[in-house]
Protein backbone atom coordinates (compact mmCIF):
# COMPACT_ATOMS: atom_id res chain seq x y z
CA UNK A 1 0.00 0.00 0.00
CA UNK A 2 2.76 2.95 0.91
CA UNK A 3 5.05 1.72 -1.32
CA UNK A 4 2.13 1.65 -4.34
CA UNK A 5 1.43 5.04 -2.87
CA UNK A 6 4.97 6.26 -3.19
CA UNK A 7 4.55 4.59 -6.44
CA UNK A 8 2.43 6.55 -7.68
CA UNK A 9 3.57 9.54 -6.14
CA UNK A 10 6.60 9.63 -7.97
CA UNK A 11 5.02 9.45 -11.04
CA UNK A 12 2.95 12.26 -10.13
CA UNK A 13 6.16 14.59 -9.73
CA UNK A 14 7.41 13.19 -12.85
CA UNK A 15 4.80 14.05 -14.67
CA UNK A 16 4.51 17.07 -13.04
CA UNK A 17 8.06 17.95 -14.23
CA UNK A 18 7.61 16.63 -17.87
CA UNK A 19 4.24 19.08 -18.31
CA UNK A 20 6.25 21.93 -16.66
CA UNK A 21 9.04 21.56 -19.03
CA UNK A 22 6.90 20.91 -22.02
CA UNK A 23 5.62 23.96 -21.30
CA UNK A 24 8.89 25.78 -21.73
CA UNK A 25 9.58 24.40 -24.75
CA UNK A 26 7.94 25.47 -27.95
CA UNK A 27 7.98 28.15 -30.89
CA UNK A 28 6.33 30.58 -28.77
CA UNK A 29 9.07 30.20 -25.65
CA UNK A 30 11.54 32.71 -24.38
CA UNK A 31 13.56 29.33 -23.14
CA UNK A 32 13.90 27.47 -26.74
CA UNK A 33 16.20 30.87 -28.37
CA UNK A 34 16.32 31.35 -31.76
CA UNK A 35 18.44 34.40 -32.59
CA UNK A 36 20.83 36.26 -30.55
CA UNK A 37 18.87 38.32 -28.35
CA UNK A 38 17.08 35.83 -26.92
CA UNK A 39 19.68 34.02 -26.22
CA UNK A 40 21.40 36.74 -24.34
CA UNK A 41 17.63 37.05 -22.46
CA UNK A 42 17.68 33.33 -21.96
CA UNK A 43 20.94 33.99 -20.25
CA UNK A 44 19.84 36.90 -17.98
CA UNK A 45 17.23 34.86 -17.21
CA UNK A 46 19.23 31.96 -15.94
CA UNK A 47 20.84 34.06 -14.17
CA UNK A 48 18.21 35.62 -12.41
CA UNK A 49 16.78 32.51 -11.61
CA UNK A 50 19.57 30.72 -9.68
CA UNK A 51 20.31 34.25 -7.94
CA UNK A 52 17.12 33.91 -6.35
CA UNK A 53 16.77 30.46 -5.53
CA UNK A 54 20.58 30.88 -3.83
CA UNK A 55 18.87 34.35 -2.22
CA UNK A 56 15.86 32.11 -0.95
CA UNK A 57 17.42 29.48 -0.06
CA UNK A 58 20.01 31.28 1.88
CA UNK A 59 17.21 33.44 3.68
CA UNK A 60 15.18 30.85 4.60
CA UNK A 61 18.17 28.64 5.57
CA UNK A 62 18.66 31.78 7.95
CA UNK A 63 15.28 31.85 9.46
CA UNK A 64 15.67 28.15 9.69
CA UNK A 65 18.78 28.64 11.79
CA UNK A 66 17.94 31.54 14.27
CA UNK A 67 14.72 29.81 14.87
CA UNK A 68 15.18 26.00 15.23
CA UNK A 69 19.31 25.42 15.45
CA UNK A 70 20.33 28.00 18.04
CA UNK A 71 17.32 30.53 19.15
CA UNK A 72 19.08 31.54 22.27
CA UNK A 73 20.48 34.96 22.23
CA UNK A 74 23.23 36.17 19.82
CA UNK A 75 26.44 38.40 21.44
CA UNK A 76 25.47 41.62 19.89
CA UNK A 77 29.06 41.88 17.60
CA UNK A 78 28.10 38.94 16.15
CA UNK A 79 24.47 40.05 14.94
CA UNK A 80 25.58 43.29 14.14
CA UNK A 81 27.99 41.49 11.72
CA UNK A 82 25.02 39.33 10.38
CA UNK A 83 22.96 41.84 10.00
CA UNK A 84 25.61 44.26 8.60
CA UNK A 85 27.16 42.06 6.31
CA UNK A 86 24.52 39.75 5.49
CA UNK A 87 21.59 42.42 5.69
CA UNK A 88 23.36 45.37 4.17
CA UNK A 89 26.58 44.57 1.40
CA UNK A 90 25.76 41.65 0.55
CA UNK A 91 22.28 42.51 -1.17
CA UNK A 92 24.04 46.01 -2.47
CA UNK A 93 26.69 44.24 -4.09
CA UNK A 94 24.79 41.69 -5.14
CA UNK A 95 21.48 43.59 -6.68
CA UNK A 96 24.18 46.12 -8.13
CA UNK A 97 25.94 43.20 -9.75
CA UNK A 98 22.63 41.81 -10.96
CA UNK A 99 22.30 45.38 -12.50
CA UNK A 100 25.37 45.58 -14.21
CA UNK A 101 25.05 42.60 -15.59
CA UNK A 102 21.58 43.46 -16.96
CA UNK A 103 22.86 46.94 -18.23
CA UNK A 104 25.46 45.79 -20.36
CA UNK A 105 22.90 43.68 -22.55
CA UNK A 106 21.29 47.25 -23.59
CA UNK A 107 23.91 48.03 -26.21
CA UNK A 108 23.76 44.87 -28.26
CA UNK A 109 20.28 45.45 -28.44
CA UNK A 110 20.09 48.64 -29.55
CA UNK A 111 22.60 47.99 -32.24
CA UNK A 112 22.39 49.74 -35.58
CA UNK A 113 20.77 46.85 -38.51
CA UNK A 114 22.46 45.94 -41.37
CA UNK A 115 20.69 47.08 -43.70
CA UNK A 116 17.06 45.88 -43.90
CA UNK A 117 13.99 47.80 -42.05
CA UNK A 118 10.55 46.49 -41.02
CA UNK A 119 7.97 48.50 -39.90
CA UNK A 120 5.40 47.25 -37.82
CA UNK A 121 2.24 49.51 -37.19
CA UNK A 122 -0.14 47.34 -35.03
CA UNK A 123 -3.67 47.93 -35.98
CA UNK A 124 -7.52 47.16 -34.54
CA UNK A 125 -6.46 44.03 -34.48
CA UNK A 126 -4.22 42.73 -36.92
CA UNK A 127 -0.42 43.87 -37.80
CA UNK A 128 0.34 46.00 -41.25
CA UNK A 129 3.73 45.09 -42.25
CA UNK A 130 6.23 47.21 -44.32
CA UNK A 131 9.78 45.84 -46.02
CA UNK A 132 12.33 48.42 -46.63
CA UNK A 133 15.73 46.51 -48.24
CA UNK A 134 18.47 48.48 -47.69
CA UNK A 135 18.41 51.43 -50.65
CA UNK A 136 14.93 50.96 -51.01
CA UNK A 137 12.59 54.49 -52.17
CA UNK A 138 9.02 52.60 -51.45
CA UNK A 139 8.38 49.62 -48.94
CA UNK A 140 7.10 45.97 -50.06
CA UNK A 141 3.90 45.50 -48.14
CA UNK A 142 1.98 42.79 -46.56
CA UNK A 143 0.39 41.98 -43.07
CA UNK A 144 0.09 39.38 -40.08
CA UNK A 145 3.48 38.23 -40.77
CA UNK A 146 7.41 38.54 -40.06
CA UNK A 147 9.91 37.37 -41.76
CA UNK A 148 13.64 37.85 -41.35
CA UNK A 149 17.11 36.21 -42.65
CA UNK A 150 19.34 34.99 -39.89
CA UNK A 151 23.01 35.93 -39.17
CA UNK A 152 22.20 39.60 -39.70
CA UNK A 153 20.67 42.36 -37.58
CA UNK A 154 17.58 43.57 -38.96
CA UNK A 155 15.89 46.82 -37.77
CA UNK A 156 11.90 46.96 -36.59
CA UNK A 157 10.43 50.48 -36.65
CA UNK A 158 7.34 50.08 -34.66
CA UNK A 159 4.38 52.41 -34.29
CA UNK A 160 0.46 51.85 -33.54
CA UNK A 161 -2.85 53.13 -35.62
CA UNK A 162 -5.08 53.56 -32.11
CA UNK A 163 -4.08 51.91 -29.00
CA UNK A 164 -1.07 50.96 -27.18
CA UNK A 165 0.32 47.30 -28.49
CA UNK A 166 3.34 45.52 -27.72
CA UNK A 167 5.53 43.22 -29.83
CA UNK A 168 6.92 40.59 -28.98
CA UNK A 169 8.70 37.07 -30.62
CA UNK A 170 10.11 35.20 -27.18
CA UNK A 171 11.71 33.08 -29.40
CA UNK A 172 13.86 35.99 -30.84
CA UNK A 173 13.83 38.81 -27.86
CA UNK A 174 12.99 41.42 -26.20
CA UNK A 175 9.16 43.02 -26.09
CA UNK A 176 8.51 46.61 -27.25
CA UNK A 177 5.46 48.50 -26.98
CA UNK A 178 3.73 50.08 -30.04
CA UNK A 179 2.39 53.48 -29.51
CA UNK A 180 -0.24 55.73 -31.82
CA UNK A 181 2.08 58.83 -32.61
CA UNK A 182 5.22 57.55 -31.48
CA UNK A 183 7.69 55.18 -33.00
CA UNK A 184 9.79 53.04 -30.68
CA UNK A 185 12.64 50.64 -32.40
CA UNK A 186 14.49 47.43 -31.68
CA UNK A 187 16.53 45.27 -33.55
CA UNK A 188 16.68 41.69 -34.21
CA UNK A 189 19.38 39.25 -34.95
CA UNK A 190 17.70 36.02 -35.59
CA UNK A 191 19.97 32.49 -35.94
CA UNK A 192 17.80 29.33 -36.15
CA UNK A 193 15.28 29.17 -39.04
CA UNK A 194 12.22 27.99 -38.72
CA UNK A 195 8.49 29.35 -37.25
CA UNK A 196 7.74 30.82 -34.55
CA UNK A 197 5.16 32.47 -33.30
CA UNK A 198 4.63 36.29 -31.98
CA UNK A 199 1.86 37.74 -29.73
CA UNK A 200 0.38 41.44 -28.58
CA UNK A 201 1.77 41.71 -25.29
CA UNK A 202 -0.02 44.97 -23.97
CA UNK A 203 -4.02 44.22 -23.51
CA UNK A 204 -5.49 46.58 -26.25
CA UNK A 205 -8.97 45.71 -26.50
CA UNK A 206 -11.89 43.23 -27.19
CA UNK A 207 -9.46 40.51 -29.59
CA UNK A 208 -6.08 41.45 -28.36
CA UNK A 209 -5.71 37.69 -27.54
CA UNK A 210 -6.48 36.79 -30.72
CA UNK A 211 -3.82 39.43 -32.08
CA UNK A 212 -0.68 36.96 -32.99
CA UNK A 213 1.15 36.50 -35.75
CA UNK A 214 4.12 33.90 -37.12
CA UNK A 215 7.19 35.06 -37.36
CA UNK A 216 8.93 33.52 -39.96
CA UNK A 217 12.90 32.95 -39.93
CA UNK A 218 14.55 31.87 -43.07
CA UNK A 219 18.36 31.63 -44.46
CA UNK A 220 19.22 34.82 -46.21
CA UNK A 221 18.99 33.15 -49.99
CA UNK A 222 15.42 32.12 -48.95
CA UNK A 223 14.73 35.39 -47.40
CA UNK A 224 16.02 36.92 -50.78
CA UNK A 225 13.68 34.94 -52.96
CA UNK A 226 10.75 34.95 -50.41
CA UNK A 227 11.10 39.08 -50.96
CA UNK A 228 11.28 39.10 -54.35
CA UNK A 229 8.04 37.05 -54.89
CA UNK A 230 6.36 39.36 -51.90
CA UNK A 231 7.04 42.52 -54.09
CA UNK A 232 5.33 40.78 -57.28
CA UNK A 233 2.04 41.64 -58.14
CA UNK A 234 -0.91 39.16 -57.43
CA UNK A 235 -1.45 36.11 -59.36
CA UNK A 236 -4.67 36.67 -61.38
CA UNK A 237 -7.38 34.50 -60.78
CA UNK A 238 -6.90 30.56 -62.32
CA UNK A 239 -10.04 28.82 -62.45
CA UNK A 240 -13.68 30.19 -63.05
CA UNK A 241 -14.45 29.49 -59.58
CA UNK A 242 -11.63 32.20 -58.61
CA UNK A 243 -12.39 34.22 -61.05
CA UNK A 244 -16.20 34.32 -59.84
CA UNK A 245 -14.75 34.60 -56.62
CA UNK A 246 -12.65 38.26 -57.75
CA UNK A 247 -16.26 39.79 -59.22
CA UNK A 248 -17.27 38.82 -55.63
CA UNK A 249 -14.74 40.48 -54.21
CA UNK A 250 -15.61 43.95 -56.48
CA UNK A 251 -18.78 43.46 -55.80
CA UNK A 252 -19.12 42.97 -52.52
CA UNK A 253 -17.11 46.32 -51.91
CA UNK A 254 -13.83 43.87 -50.09
CA UNK A 255 -11.66 45.81 -52.11
CA UNK A 256 -12.33 49.05 -50.46
CA UNK A 257 -10.74 48.04 -47.29
CA UNK A 258 -8.06 45.30 -49.07
CA UNK A 259 -5.19 45.79 -51.83
CA UNK A 260 -4.50 43.39 -54.17
CA UNK A 261 -1.62 44.56 -55.99
CA UNK A 262 -1.61 44.55 -59.71
CA UNK A 263 -5.60 44.77 -59.40
CA UNK A 264 -8.22 47.88 -58.75
CA UNK A 265 -8.26 46.86 -55.50
CA UNK A 266 -6.29 49.41 -53.56
CA UNK A 267 -8.21 49.81 -49.88
CA UNK A 268 -5.97 50.58 -47.12
CA UNK A 269 -8.18 49.64 -43.93
CA UNK A 270 -7.56 45.78 -43.44
CA UNK A 271 -4.53 43.66 -44.17
CA UNK A 272 -2.81 44.03 -47.72
CA UNK A 273 -4.50 40.53 -49.33
CA UNK A 274 -1.50 40.52 -52.26
CA UNK A 275 -0.10 37.54 -51.34
CA UNK A 276 -2.07 36.15 -48.76
CA UNK A 277 -2.38 32.40 -49.81
CA UNK A 278 1.70 32.05 -48.95
CA UNK A 279 0.97 33.45 -45.80
CA UNK A 280 1.11 30.87 -42.49
CA UNK A 281 -1.78 31.74 -40.85
CA UNK A 282 -5.20 33.81 -41.33
CA UNK A 283 -6.52 36.33 -39.43
CA UNK A 284 -3.64 37.61 -37.04
CA UNK A 285 -2.48 34.49 -36.04
CA UNK A 286 -5.50 32.58 -35.32
CA UNK A 287 -6.67 30.45 -38.06
CA UNK A 288 -4.97 29.07 -41.31
CA UNK A 289 -5.75 29.97 -44.97
CA UNK A 290 -7.41 27.09 -46.23
CA UNK A 291 -10.80 26.75 -47.85
CA UNK A 292 -13.12 26.01 -44.72
CA UNK A 293 -10.83 28.80 -42.42
CA UNK A 294 -11.58 31.15 -45.38
CA UNK A 295 -15.22 30.64 -45.28
CA UNK A 296 -15.70 30.86 -41.98
CA UNK A 297 -13.91 33.91 -41.11
CA UNK A 298 -15.92 36.20 -44.12
CA UNK A 299 -19.38 35.07 -42.99
CA UNK A 300 -18.89 35.18 -39.31
CA UNK A 301 -15.62 37.91 -38.78
CA UNK A 302 -17.07 39.47 -35.48
CA UNK A 303 -18.34 35.88 -33.60
CA UNK A 304 -14.90 34.76 -34.60
CA UNK A 305 -12.95 38.33 -33.49
CA UNK A 306 -14.53 40.37 -31.65
CA UNK A 307 -15.09 44.36 -32.67
CA UNK A 308 -12.85 44.24 -35.87
CA UNK A 309 -14.02 46.94 -38.44
CA UNK A 310 -14.27 44.06 -41.14
CA UNK A 311 -18.07 43.02 -41.55
CA UNK A 312 -19.11 39.45 -41.66
CA UNK A 313 -20.59 38.68 -44.94
CA UNK A 314 -23.32 36.11 -43.54
CA UNK A 315 -26.03 36.62 -46.51
CA UNK A 316 -23.78 35.09 -48.96
CA UNK A 317 -24.22 31.74 -50.25
CA UNK A 318 -22.35 28.57 -49.49
CA UNK A 319 -21.09 28.74 -53.17
CA UNK A 320 -20.22 32.40 -53.18
CA UNK A 321 -18.06 32.03 -49.80
CA UNK A 322 -16.42 29.12 -51.73
CA UNK A 323 -15.78 31.38 -54.48
CA UNK A 324 -14.46 34.26 -52.76
CA UNK A 325 -12.34 31.34 -50.70
CA UNK A 326 -10.87 30.08 -54.22
CA UNK A 327 -10.06 33.36 -54.93
CA UNK A 328 -8.19 34.32 -51.95
CA UNK A 329 -6.28 31.13 -51.86
CA UNK A 330 -5.19 31.34 -55.30
CA UNK A 331 -3.23 34.52 -54.03
CA UNK A 332 -0.14 32.68 -53.92
CA UNK B 1 23.28 83.18 24.79
CA UNK B 2 22.05 81.30 27.31
CA UNK B 3 22.35 77.66 28.37
CA UNK B 4 18.46 76.39 27.55
CA UNK B 5 19.35 73.83 30.38
CA UNK B 6 18.63 76.71 32.93
CA UNK B 7 15.63 77.80 31.26
CA UNK B 8 12.25 77.59 33.18
CA UNK B 9 10.19 74.00 31.87
CA UNK B 10 8.32 74.95 29.39
CA UNK B 11 10.85 76.99 27.60
CA UNK B 12 13.01 73.79 27.56
CA UNK B 13 10.26 71.84 26.33
CA UNK B 14 9.80 74.39 23.50
CA UNK B 15 13.35 74.34 22.39
CA UNK B 16 13.78 70.91 22.17
CA UNK B 17 10.28 70.61 20.24
CA UNK B 18 12.40 73.23 17.89
CA UNK B 19 15.45 71.18 18.08
CA UNK B 20 13.49 67.88 17.35
CA UNK B 21 11.78 69.43 14.28
CA UNK B 22 14.50 70.76 12.45
CA UNK B 23 16.21 67.19 13.21
CA UNK B 24 12.90 65.70 11.70
CA UNK B 25 13.92 68.08 8.57
CA UNK B 26 17.20 66.76 8.72
CA UNK B 27 16.66 63.31 8.39
CA UNK B 28 14.95 63.96 5.17
CA UNK B 29 17.95 65.54 3.10
CA UNK B 30 19.66 62.43 2.51
CA UNK B 31 16.36 60.78 0.45
CA UNK B 32 15.60 64.02 -0.81
CA UNK B 33 18.97 64.85 -2.46
CA UNK B 34 18.49 60.93 -4.09
CA UNK B 35 14.85 62.31 -5.21
CA UNK B 36 16.44 65.27 -6.89
CA UNK B 37 19.60 63.84 -8.53
CA UNK B 38 17.34 60.69 -9.99
CA UNK B 39 15.01 63.70 -11.37
CA UNK B 40 17.55 65.57 -12.63
CA UNK B 41 19.25 62.20 -13.98
CA UNK B 42 16.18 60.88 -15.66
CA UNK B 43 14.35 64.13 -16.73
CA UNK B 44 17.60 65.86 -17.67
CA UNK B 45 18.97 62.97 -20.40
CA UNK B 46 14.74 62.88 -21.44
CA UNK B 47 14.95 66.81 -22.35
CA UNK B 48 18.69 66.56 -23.95
CA UNK B 49 17.95 63.68 -26.05
CA UNK B 50 14.39 64.93 -26.93
CA UNK B 51 16.33 67.97 -28.05
CA UNK B 52 19.72 67.37 -29.04
CA UNK B 53 20.31 63.72 -29.12
CA UNK B 54 19.78 62.92 -32.74
CA UNK B 55 22.92 65.03 -33.43
CA UNK B 56 24.86 65.53 -30.48
CA UNK B 57 24.63 61.79 -28.87
CA UNK B 58 24.43 61.47 -25.03
CA UNK B 59 27.83 61.75 -23.94
CA UNK B 60 26.99 65.47 -22.79
CA UNK B 61 24.01 63.56 -20.40
CA UNK B 62 26.45 61.25 -19.20
CA UNK B 63 28.94 63.55 -18.30
CA UNK B 64 26.08 65.49 -16.42
CA UNK B 65 24.98 62.84 -14.77
CA UNK B 66 28.36 61.79 -13.48
CA UNK B 67 28.95 65.20 -12.13
CA UNK B 68 25.60 65.53 -10.43
CA UNK B 69 26.49 61.72 -8.57
CA UNK B 70 29.70 62.99 -7.34
CA UNK B 71 28.11 66.18 -5.92
CA UNK B 72 25.02 64.16 -4.47
CA UNK B 73 27.23 61.39 -2.76
CA UNK B 74 29.69 64.28 -1.68
CA UNK B 75 26.72 65.89 0.20
CA UNK B 76 25.28 62.57 1.52
CA UNK B 77 28.25 62.01 2.85
CA UNK B 78 28.95 65.16 4.16
CA UNK B 79 25.19 64.64 5.81
CA UNK B 80 26.05 61.19 7.01
CA UNK B 81 29.03 62.36 9.42
CA UNK B 82 27.35 64.82 10.88
CA UNK B 83 24.11 62.54 11.57
CA UNK B 84 26.89 60.15 12.81
CA UNK B 85 27.73 62.88 15.22
CA UNK B 86 24.74 63.25 16.33
CA UNK B 87 23.99 59.68 16.88
CA UNK B 88 27.69 59.49 19.11
CA UNK B 89 27.59 55.64 18.91
CA UNK B 90 30.46 55.23 21.18
CA UNK B 91 28.37 56.58 23.71
CA UNK B 92 25.26 55.41 23.35
CA UNK B 93 24.31 51.67 22.95
CA UNK B 94 20.85 50.72 21.01
CA UNK B 95 19.05 50.51 24.23
CA UNK B 96 20.04 54.59 25.13
CA UNK B 97 18.42 55.58 21.76
CA UNK B 98 14.90 53.91 22.73
CA UNK B 99 14.13 56.18 25.29
CA UNK B 100 12.49 59.28 25.39
CA UNK B 101 15.70 61.42 26.34
CA UNK B 102 17.80 59.70 23.65
CA UNK B 103 15.71 60.95 20.80
CA UNK B 104 18.18 63.38 19.38
CA UNK B 105 20.68 60.31 19.09
CA UNK B 106 17.95 58.33 17.70
CA UNK B 107 17.43 60.65 14.89
CA UNK B 108 21.05 60.96 14.39
CA UNK B 109 20.92 57.26 13.75
CA UNK B 110 17.92 56.92 11.73
CA UNK B 111 19.64 59.71 9.66
CA UNK B 112 22.27 57.77 9.20
CA UNK B 113 20.74 54.85 7.87
CA UNK B 114 19.05 57.09 5.64
CA UNK B 115 22.28 58.57 4.06
CA UNK B 116 23.85 54.67 3.55
CA UNK B 117 20.29 53.94 1.45
CA UNK B 118 19.99 57.34 -0.28
CA UNK B 119 23.99 56.60 -1.11
CA UNK B 120 22.78 53.17 -2.79
CA UNK B 121 19.83 54.86 -4.42
CA UNK B 122 22.14 57.53 -6.03
CA UNK B 123 24.73 54.90 -7.29
CA UNK B 124 22.12 52.42 -8.91
CA UNK B 125 20.21 55.44 -10.56
CA UNK B 126 23.87 56.65 -12.01
CA UNK B 127 24.53 53.04 -13.10
CA UNK B 128 22.41 52.90 -16.36
CA UNK B 129 24.41 56.18 -17.72
CA UNK B 130 27.65 53.84 -17.76
CA UNK B 131 26.47 51.81 -19.67
CA UNK B 132 24.32 53.38 -22.52
CA UNK B 133 26.29 55.26 -24.78
CA UNK B 134 23.47 56.04 -27.32
CA UNK B 135 20.38 58.13 -26.71
CA UNK B 136 17.95 55.08 -28.17
C1 LIG C 1 -14.74 47.74 -43.65
C2 LIG C 1 -13.50 47.21 -44.17
C3 LIG C 1 -13.46 45.78 -44.67
C4 LIG C 1 -14.23 45.17 -45.62
C5 LIG C 1 -15.37 45.78 -46.41
C6 LIG C 1 -13.73 43.83 -45.74
N1 LIG C 1 -12.69 43.63 -44.89
FE1 LIG C 1 -11.61 41.94 -44.73
N2 LIG C 1 -10.61 42.73 -43.17
C7 LIG C 1 -10.76 44.02 -42.69
C8 LIG C 1 -9.97 44.17 -41.49
C9 LIG C 1 -9.84 45.42 -40.64
C10 LIG C 1 -9.30 42.94 -41.30
C11 LIG C 1 -8.34 42.59 -40.17
C12 LIG C 1 -9.12 42.00 -39.03
C13 LIG C 1 -8.27 41.44 -37.93
O1 LIG C 1 -7.63 40.41 -38.13
O2 LIG C 1 -8.23 42.07 -36.87
C14 LIG C 1 -9.71 42.08 -42.38
C15 LIG C 1 -9.23 40.79 -42.57
C16 LIG C 1 -9.50 40.00 -43.67
C17 LIG C 1 -8.82 38.79 -44.00
C18 LIG C 1 -7.67 38.15 -43.22
C19 LIG C 1 -6.39 38.78 -43.67
C20 LIG C 1 -5.14 38.21 -43.06
O3 LIG C 1 -4.11 38.85 -43.21
O4 LIG C 1 -5.19 37.17 -42.43
C21 LIG C 1 -9.39 38.31 -45.15
C22 LIG C 1 -9.02 37.05 -45.87
C23 LIG C 1 -10.43 39.25 -45.52
N3 LIG C 1 -10.45 40.28 -44.61
C24 LIG C 1 -11.25 39.09 -46.62
C25 LIG C 1 -12.29 39.97 -46.94
C26 LIG C 1 -13.25 39.71 -47.95
C27 LIG C 1 -13.27 38.49 -48.84
C28 LIG C 1 -14.10 40.76 -47.94
C29 LIG C 1 -15.35 40.97 -48.78
C30 LIG C 1 -16.28 39.90 -48.77
C31 LIG C 1 -13.64 41.69 -46.92
N4 LIG C 1 -12.54 41.17 -46.31
C32 LIG C 1 -14.23 42.90 -46.64
C33 LIG C 1 -11.56 45.00 -43.21
C34 LIG C 1 -12.50 44.79 -44.20
CU1 LIG D 1 -2.64 44.53 -29.53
Amino acid sequence: MIRSLAGSGRRLVAMALMMALAGCAGRQSALSPAGEDASWLHDLWIVMLVGAVILWTALNGLFFFVTRVRPNDWPERHANRLIIGGGVIFPTVLVGTLLAYGLSMMPHMRADGDGLVVKVRAEEWWWRVEYWPAGATAPIVTANEIRLPTGQRTELLLDANKYIHSFWVPALGGKMDMFPGRETRMTLRPETPGVYRGQCAEFCGPSHALMAFEAVILTPGDFAAWLEAEAAPAAPPATPEAQRGQTLFRDEGCGACHAVRGTEFDGLVGPDLTHLASRQSLGAGIMEVTREDLTDWIAHTRDIKPEVAMPAYDWLEAAELADLAAYLEGLK
Amino acid sequence: MTDPKTQTGSRQDEFEFFEESNALWWITLAPTTWAVHFVLAYGGTAVWCAKFGETQGVTVARLSIAGLTVLALGFIGWLGWRSVRRWKPRQNDMEDLSHPEGRHEFLGHAAFLLCIISAIGVVYVAMPALFITTCR
